[in-house]
């Protein structure tokens, strides 16, 4: 799954959770974001990526009291599925077909007092969705 | 020809959600109301007009809709805005010293301090953008109401962490900083501590904010003043917590953001133009500060004190005489004008604020309106400027 998550915890700040596997993961993140507004709630096709953004669904909120938002770009597909991108048509598409993939792990995490790191997020989603983790070097 | 301008740059410091980023569209936002246009004397006019925009569309988001501003992320926008004098009288204009006090104002993410960057990227960011607060004029240190609130009965705890965090986050970055490894000259001398969300602490005026940050941090401020002489040549020319101000960017209620309701917030033009030229003086009579460092210490003070008393020159000896001993800088063939511009008290800034509004000069009627608003925020509780 090549999807690029960033977010926020209550106190830490804004990080790539997910990479998408890009060895900079901010490059490809600002070029999906860069023509949107700032808009809360967001799907833009960029090319044949799609950038997502939606406020935290259970309205959870950082130390400053802002609604905490997901940002997402999808950049490939699952193995052997339909591309993800091409399955996300608004925003509702992405509460219903992206988020159940990274909530599970956001709940355990959001409100820890340091923010986690990006290869211990990944694993846990690869386990939660089913898929064998990656090994490292690859 | 080419407009002259005086650049001043603000670093503004504070931890994640304490407002940076509500101040900066606050400040920009009120310059573009109408009864402002109508009324100041000079305009405030973002020289990127994307970035102004979107400062804009922060401000109108938060007066008409109650939405702050997006979380600044994985960047840091240096805001350049020309403060611009309306056209006065034309003489006046061409032998003024310069005609835009151009005002940088550095906005990042406030997690850039506490936690490792996610990124390399975003790690080389994090440096560009220090090494560029790190050449500001003045500093103002963001103290967040909201968590002084949240934490009522345990305030040191937040303060010391605080403290803490920028004094470790300025230690970790302080060989890329000073990428040679030699001190700096330019440097923000000034660090202003600022109570930031003041609206929600309304029983605490400027002098209960200073107490409270003296009793509860006076060692975290003196371990921060050592750290922060480590960056700088002739480290006694430092102001660390001896400034304090109260900001607050609009009054937040549920439902509505009244962004008519600032406090200080019109204070941070007079305090990055005039504060560092009245400490230049101040350091001079008490101290010896060598030539190189003089010049850096408050940049472009000559000319803002030109500027200031222009017109004055012939009666330059007579204020000069009225005030009180000045000390060394004068004997070191020190700059009467910059000495009048710093000292003049208060009757003779009206003065001169009145001829110059009659003469149509209004970059000498802002300048001296800036040093009688610092006087009158005293007054008001809002700012307390060091002595020393």
């Amino acid at each position: 799954m090549k999807v690029i998550w960033a977010t926020r915890g209550r106190t830490w700040g804004f990080r790539f959770l997910l990479d998408g596997d890009c060895s900079d993961p901010l490059r490809a993140y600002e070029r999906a974001f860069s023509s949107v507004e700032d808009e809360p709630r967001l799907r833009v096709r960029v090319g044949a990526q799609v950038a997502l953004r939606f406020p935290d669904p259970l309205d959870r909120r950082d130390a400053a009291g802002r609604v905490i938002p997901h940002d997402f770009v999808l950049l490939e597909p699952l193995a052997d599925e339909e591309p993800l991108a091409d399955k996300i048509n608004s925003v509702d598409d992405g509460l219903q077909k992206v988020w159940p993939l990274v909530s599970d792990v956001f709940a355990r995490i959001w409100d820890l007092p340091r923010p986690p790191d990006a290869a211990t997020i990944r694993t846990a989603i690869q386990r939660n969705i089913g898929q064998p983790p990656r090994t490292t070097g690859t | 020809m080419y407009p002259r301008v005086r650049d001043q740059h603000i670093a503004v410091f504070g931890e994640s959600g304490s407002g940076k980023t509500v101040l900066v569209s606050s400040f920009y936002g009120a310059a573009q109301e109408s009864s402002f246009l109508k009324e100041s004397l000079f305009n405030v006019v973002a020289d990127d007009i994307g970035l102004g925009n979107r400062l804009q569309k922060n401000y109108v988001g938060m007066r008409d809709r109650a939405i702050p501003p997006k979380t600044t992320r994985f960047s840091a926008t240096p805001y350049s805005f020309s403060v611009k004098m309306k056209n006065g009288d034309n003489e006046a204009a061409q032998k003024r010293p310069f005609d835009v006090l151009r005002l940088v104002w550095h906005d990042y993410p406030g997690e850039w301090f506490e936690e490792d960057p996610g990124s390399a990227e975003e790690a080389a960011r994090r440096v560009d953008t220090f090494r560029s607060l790190m050449r500001s004029d003045v500093a103002i240190l963001l103290v967040d109401g909201q968590k002084l609130l949240d934490n009522a009965g345990g305030e040191e705890r937040y303060l010391k962490s605080l403290l803490w965090n920028v004094r470790n986050g300025l230690l970790r970055l302080k060989d890329d900083v000073l990428a040679d490894g030699e001190p700096l000259v330019e440097f923000p001398r000034i660090w202003i501590m600022a109570l930031s969300k003041a609206d929600l602490l309304p029983d605490m005026d400027v002098f209960k904010f200073r107490d409270l940050i003296i009793e509860m941090t006076n060692e975290d401020i003196a371990q921060l003043h050592e750290v922060l002489k480590g960056f700088v040549i002739t480290p006694n020319a430092l102001s660390v917590g001896e400034d304090f101000m109260l900001l607050s960017s609009a009054k937040f209620v549920p439902g509505k953001i009244e962004v008519t309701e600032r406090l200080g917030v019109d204070l941070i033009l007079p305090v990055a133009a005039m504060l560092p030229l009245e400490r230049r003086v101040q350091w001079s009579e008490r101290m010896e500060i060598p030539r190189k460092v003089l010049e850096h210490l408050a940049d472009g003070a000559e000319t803002l004190a030109a500027a200031l008393i222009a017109g004055q020159a012939r009666r330059l000896d007579k204020l000069l005489v009225k005030l009180p001993r000045v000390g060394p800088l004068i004997g070191k063939g020190g700059i009467p004008a910059l000495i009048a511009a710093a000292k003049l008290a208060e009757g003779q800034l009206k003065q001169i604020n009145a001829e110059a509004l009659a003469k149509r000069d209004f970059l000498a009627a802002t300048l001296t309106q800036f040093r009688l608003d610092l006087d009158q925020g005293e007054r008001d509780d809002l700012i307390i400027r060091s002595r020393r």
